[in-house]
């Protein structure tokens, strides 16, 4: 037999489990992205000084060489095979800086992701106070119209949310950029 | 004696390849955190290139640039933007700020110094 009320018992348990279960996967999201974020920054500080201090050696080893080929004539076989690998070290180490550029991109990445899921957790919450509202004793079009405001609330938060989050990282993969001068 | 330039971005990590690369080229480099860094410390001193991100925290580059056109000393003064931003709307919305080019990142750092001495020598 069909009821003749709306089931706002349920429909306010529904809305406040959607909220509650959706906060709490939310939460550990943002933990997660807080963590990888810090792992981030520790792994680059220690990659990028770690590189330094790989470049400044072998900036101090090509010195020395160079001294000694004042001193000592090598032949040409040996002179041209030095020539290669100061390119080789030349463009690896170009290729270093452009690839250790990556935690610049992904922190922002990450960044815009926390902001939304903040943005979300706020839409829960909501939908939770929403729900607190509904009373079994309210009429028909009372709920409907508490759910037409539940709507457009939703409807607003997400648009403001959008809005704020224009994207700025569009590079899929860590080739070099392009360059423009006006 | 060396030209300087002002490498204004919130990253550290970017920040300091920034540096590497163009102090090994044989530039001075002077470090901002974000926009208002950027602008108080060329204020304290008329820097040869401004080197700037777009997306930073209390003042970002195109305010900056902005900022730095409308003081007197920095009305000539090349501006480049380093940027993950590549739509033609940001673009244009720098060149109309006065930057005098666009660069994005990741960036190379060969074709930053060449691009860094055609601009200013």
């Amino acid at each position: 037999m069909a009821s003749k009320t709306l089931p706002v018992t349920e429909l306010r348990g529904l809305l406040a489990a959607v909220s509650d279960h959706g906060m709490q996967h939310l939460i550990e999201v943002e933990a997660d992205l807080m963590q990888t974020t810090f792992l981030l920054s520790e792994a680059i500080e220690k990659l990028s000084s770690s590189f330094m201090a790989v470049h400044e050696a072998v900036v101090t080893q090509q010195e020395e060489i160079d001294a000694l080929l004042v001193l000592h004539e090598l032949p040409k076989s040996a002179t041209e095979q030095l020539g290669k690998y100061r390119e080789k070290i030349a463009a690896e180490v170009n290729l270093a800086i452009t690839g250790l550029q990556f935690q610049d991109l992904t922190s922002q990445l990450i960044t815009r992701t926390i902001t939304r899921v903040n943005g979300l957790k706020e839409t829960l919450v909501a939908l939770g106070e929403h729900g607190d509202v509904m009373e079994p004793e309210h009429e028909h079009e009372e709920i409907a119209r508490l759910l037409v405001e539940m709507s457009a609330n939703l409807t607003t938060r997400s648009d403001a949310l959008e809005s704020g989050l224009r994207r700025a990282v569009d590079q899929k993969n860590m080739s070099s950029g392009e360059i423009e001068l006006f | 004696m060396a030209k300087t330039i002002l490498a204004v971005d919130d990253s550290g990590s970017l920040r300091k390849m920034v540096s590497f690369s163009l102090q090994a080229a044989g530039y001075e480099v002077i470090q901002a955190v974000d926009g208002q860094d950027g602008l108080d410390k060329a204020k304290e001193k008329t820097v040869d290139l401004v080197l700037t991100d777009q997306n930073m925290p209390i003042m970002d580059g195109l305010t900056l640039i902005k900022s730095l056109r409308g003081l007197s000393s920095y009305q000539k003064v090349p501006i480049l933007m380093l940027t993950t931003e590549s739509s033609d709307e940001m673009k244009a919305k720098g060149k109309a700020a006065g930057a005098n080019g666009w660069l994005v990142k990741p960036f190379d750092p060969k074709r930053l110094v060449e691009v860094v001495q055609k601009v200013i020598g």
